[in-house]
């Protein structure tokens, strides 16, 4: 009778929306990404388009992709903070540039950033970005871990 | 005794699931002007992946008029496919807007406004050289949270 009790007390803690599990699928360290995440469980954060902007919109870094790239991470970051995560949360990102060829510029920055695992990603050029001058926009989905 | 305790666990357990399945919904940030929110936060729900919707017709060479007429035309598809799988507009939590000049969003903010009323979607717009069809303005690809 006692370990049928432990089953079921075990099931009530382990049910839906308290524990997340999420594995990285074939990582690709040299570009710091991975070909998939799989989760399950957690609250999902879609986020809008994230650019290099400080708090009033206005661009930071004008031709400075370096800078772009360091100022988006920011925004990415307070903007997950804001909703009870962080950058490690991130499952995947659609990463716009005007220039595809500053990929290994991005890629190294990522390297730095994400600690605990890549999210899977794909990296696009487009004409044109929202903020004019912008050089880099992420399209960003987080799972936190609660 | 012990069976009590035994259904009240497994009450409990299955009340913990249903939980986990009801939608909640927090919209962060607002931008206004963009017809956007910043992020939004979703627990629960069942996830809805559309494809990139256009306002294209079977003929290629049909005319998809201007950009008012092609947002609209867009916007009734996603519409059709929502319903088909039990949503509605107000169920998108993400877009992604690919247009082929970004001069038009504050055109395509400002109809987006009529359409979700109360919470604005997390948006991405992005300017692209061309869309599948060569008389097409923008395609619109939506993620949506479905109660």
């Amino acid at each position: 009778m006692k370990p049928l009790l432990l089953v079921l007390l075990l099931g009530v803690l382990a049910s839906p929306g308290l524990a997340q599990q999420r594995e990285m699928i074939l990582p690709v360290p040299a570009s710091a990404y991975s070909q998939a995440v799989k989760v399950k469980g957690g609250t999902l954060v879609f986020l809008s388009g994230v650019g290099p902007v400080d708090e009033k919109g206005v661009l930071v870094a004008p031709g400075d992709y370096a800078g772009q790239v360091r100022q988006t991470w920011e925004n990415l970051r307070r903007i997950l903070k804001k909703a009870g995560g962080s950058l490690d949360d991130v499952v995947t990102m659609t990463v716009y540039t005007t220039e595809r060829r500053w990929g290994d510029i991005f890629t190294d920055m990522r390297k730095e950033v994400f600690k605990t695992g890549y999210p899977s990603s794909a990296f696009v050029e487009a004409r044109k970005l929202k903020t004019p001058g912008a050089m880099i926009e992420i399209q960003a989905i987080a799972v936190l871990k609660e | 005794m012990k069976l009590v305790v035994m259904l009240a666990l497994m009450f409990l357990s299955f009340a913990r699931t249903a939980q986990g399945q009801e939608l909640k919904k927090e919209f962060l940030d607002p931008v206004p002007e963009d017809s956007r929110s910043t992020a939004v936060k979703v627990k629960g729900g069942t996830m809805l992946f559309l494809a990139g919707h256009t306002a294209s017709q079977p003929q290629r060479d049909a005319d998809l008029g201007n950009f008012d007429a092609q947002f609209k035309s867009t916007f009734d598809k996603i519409k059709n496919t929502l319903a088909a799988a039990g949503g509605t507009v107000d169920d998108i939590v993400s877009m992604s807007v690919f247009i082929t000049d970004l001069r038009l969003v504050p055109q395509f903010s400002k109809l987006a406004k009529d359409l979700f009323k109360k919470n604005f979607p997390a948006v991405t717009y992005v300017e692209v050289s061309h869309l599948a069809r060569p008389q097409s303005l923008i395609e619109v690809q939506p993620i949506a949270v479905i109660p």
